[in-house]
């Protein structure tokens, strides 16, 4: 047994950061984030003669991970389903890609101002490449659903970068 | 139309992957997996008694149900003289049967319409028992069942005198 605690430390090392970032995206908090984090490697550790090697351990626990955000999210109550949490931005065509500079930074921090609906989705899917048939089982909504929540979170988020390219100009 | 952004964030993954956990978590897990691993015992401990508490309670109950099953209405329930007539006329059947046995080797197909006979009123006699619980009127259901063991008793009676006839007759025609 000591040997697989240097193995679970490895383990750790390898994925904790990633995943701490996973969890971070859905849930916004740090300290859920590491709650959710702890767990699942608790979980990932206890029920390791559970994992096949269909996948590898990095998929098998973020998929862990994603759960248990989830769960943590929906026990705050946040609903997926619901599209209309905030106003319908305007698709403006004359925002130009090129004038921003799509420094990750500034992505990231726009995406943690969305609202939970779209920073879920759209982390899920930009982020941990999930399409929407996956993120549709992940969250139990429909497809069209995370399609459109998609296309609303991604119209927010350049709408947020927007507005925060002119004020640091 | 914005397909740059996404480009951009598919491309550049692992640059989003900035926050670190803080330093002190993996200490956490690993308390935790220190004392999972001492409460699995105690847990396996809890599981066996669990089921242990399972064998017992079956046991029991099984225990129960045999008992009252056992229970089963008897004659002498219902009525005590009857229930003396009942074990008086189940000996005398007995015995005679035995002696009605002995001819049996002799006259093999006489003795199998006899006991033919004989099973069909010991079948009338268990149905009568199994009745007997939830009879509305009991004592004419042992009644009926004492007056069956007197028919049983009467029946063999007289398969007794007709075997001994036929055997008198076969003994006298082989002289």
């Amino acid at each position: 047994m000591q040997g697989s605690r240097a193995a679970q430390f490895e383990l750790y090392k390898l994925y904790a950061k990633a995943m701490y970032n996973v969890a971070l995206r859905i849930l916004n908090y740090e300290e859920e984030a590491e709650d959710v984090l702890q767990e699942a490697f608790l979980d990932a550790f206890t029920r390791i003669v559970d994992f096949r090697q269909e996948t590898t351990f990095g998929l098998w626990l973020k998929q862990i991970v994603i759960n248990k955000s989830i769960n943590y999210l929906r026990k705050r109550k946040m609903e997926f389903v619901s599209t209309d949490e905030i106003s319908e931005v305007p698709d403006e065509d004359s925002f130009d890609d090129g004038e921003v500079q799509l420094q990750a930074e500034e992505i990231r921090q726009a995406i943690t101002q969305l609202p939970d609906g779209y920073r879920v989705v759209l982390s899920l899917y930009l982020l941990e490449g999930y399409d929407h048939e996956e993120i549709a089982h992940i969250l139990k909504i429909s497809e069209n659903t995370s399609r459109t929540q998609y296309m609303r979170a991604k119209k927010k988020l350049k709408s947020i970068l927007e507005t925060k390219g002119m004020r640091d100009e | 139309m914005n397909n740059r952004l996404e480009t951009f964030v598919k491309e550049n993954r692992r640059a989003f992957d900035i926050m670190e956990p803080s330093a002190g978590l993996w200490a956490k897990i690993e308390q935790e997996l220190d004392t999972k691993k001492k409460k699995k015992p105690v847990k396996l401990y809890l599981w066996m008694s669990v089921a242990a508490a399972i064998v017992v309670v079956f046991g029991l109950a099984w225990l129960y149900v045999g008992k009252s099953q056992n229970k089963d209405l008897e004659i002498a329930d219902v009525s005590s003289s009857y229930a003396k007539k009942d074990v008086h006329f189940a000996g005398l059947i007995t015995e005679k049967r035995d002696s009605l046995a002995i001819f049996a080797s002799a006259n093999p197909e006489l003795y199998k319409k006899f006991t033919a006979d004989l099973r069909k009123l010991d079948e009338d006699y268990e149905r009568l028992k199994a009745e007997l619980p939830t009879s509305p009127n009991q004592t004419f259901v042992v009644k009926a069942m004492v007056k069956n063991r007197e028919i049983q008793l009467q029946l063999l009676k007289q398969q007794l005198l007709i075997i001994n006839q036929v055997d008198d007759y076969k003994r006298v025609n082989q002289i």
